[in-house]
């Protein structure tokens, strides 16, 4: 049998995660945006490709905005806008470059290295064993061999499709939303977890 | 703040995953039956972990990013559909999209077939979306 951290220390290990993941990337932690930049990659490269003579030309796009806006506006118009907005020198270019997001490849890195955590705590704790279920609950449920596996590939599509259509799963919805208390988070928090207690009750009810 | 190089970010997604996933083993996220326990409410401890992980959150955004404009998620018409499918996929394989490869990491090698229905759900929801959903998803910013 493992020995598990104690609530605590999991409490305190997930969210100095979740916190310095911000502080390190200025990204929310969320494993389902990663899987959906893996899966997308053909597409976020053809973005990549067609945005590229963008970026070299960033600063020429940005002289011309500025003159064309000049031309159309008039200068006192225009260096009224342009103070007015505030602080640092005026970048009209930045409204047209949108934000970059990290490679496609830096988000498979992430999901490998989820792997190796999970088997550098499984060597650690002297746990690692090859198994073909998932521990004596799950045979217990549902039984061993290919039926079972079956379910498995209908549960994961479920998660995959589940999470990409609400837009976030435990660690983006649960942990980065509903510490702040998000509503769109806490409400999609609500509903999966309390669709995961009324289906695993069910499946209680329907073994015995 | 400038955005790091390819090289480095490599590096951070690298240990964060490493972290991410150590932790999720060691506090057993990665066990359908105490994952299953948790759902049943037959066993607290995964609950109590999750519920102090957001309360600790908290207070680590005030303390060290108080006053940063996080990216907040909007609620669309598939916030809820969406949660629901989930759900129910959680309670069947014990996996969120971090914890199935987790799961593998630890050996249990039936969740390569949860893995392959992730992959799967994630590429067919991305071909229904463009065609049918209107939505901005915003899941990946």
């Amino acid at each position: 049998m493992t020995n598990y951290w104690p609530w605590w220390l999991g409490s305190l290990a997930l969210a100095a995660i979740t916190v310095s993941f911000w502080l390190l990337l200025r990204k929310p932690l969320g494993v389902s945006g990663s899987w959906a930049s893996i899966v997308g990659w053909r597409e976020a490269r053809a973005v990549a490709r067609s945005e590229a003579p963008f970026r070299v030309n960033a600063a020429a796009m940005g002289d011309a905005l500025l003159a064309a806006t000049l031309a159309e506006f008039g200068e006192q118009a225009t260096l009224q806008s342009l103070t007015g907005s505030g602080a640092g020198i005026p970048s009209p270019a930045r409204a047209v470059s949108p934000p970059a997001r990290a490679p496609w490849t830096v988000h498979l890195t992430f999901l490998v290295a989820l792997f190796v955590g999970g088997l550098a705590a499984a060597v650690i704790s002297g746990n690692l064993s090859l198994h073909l279920t998932l521990g004596p609950v799950y045979t217990k449920l549902f039984g061993a061999g290919w039926h079972s596996w079956l379910l498995l590939m209908l549960g994961g599509t479920l998660v995959g499709f589940g999470t990409q259509m609400a837009g976030g799963c435990s660690s983006g919805h649960g942990l980065s939303g509903c510490s702040r208390l998000v509503p769109a988070s806490l409400l999609a928090t609500a509903m999966f977890f309390g669709t995961a207690v009324a289906v695993s009750f069910l499946i209680q009810v329907l073994v015995k | 703040m400038k955005r790091p190089s390819k090289t480095v970010q490599h590096v951070i997604y690298g240990l964060m995953g490493v972290a991410l996933g150590f932790s999720l083993s060691r506090i057993g996220f990665a066990n359908f039956g105490e994952v299953h326990h948790m759902f049943v409410f037959s066993d607290l401890r995964l609950l109590f972990t999750f519920a102090g992980a957001v309360g600790l959150t908290m207070a680590g955004f005030r303390i060290f990013a108080g006053g940063q404009h996080i990216p907040s998620k909007h609620f669309h018409p598939g916030t809820i559909p969406g949660s629901v499918l989930f759900g129910t996929g959680w309670a069947l394989t014990g996996a969120c999209p971090a914890v199935a490869i987790v799961q593998l990491g630890q050996g249990q090698l039936a969740a390569v077939f949860t893995l392959l229905g992730i992959l799967f759900g994630v590429w067919s929801y991305r071909q229904v979306h463009s065609q049918y959903f209107h939505w901005d998803r915003g899941a990946c910013e």
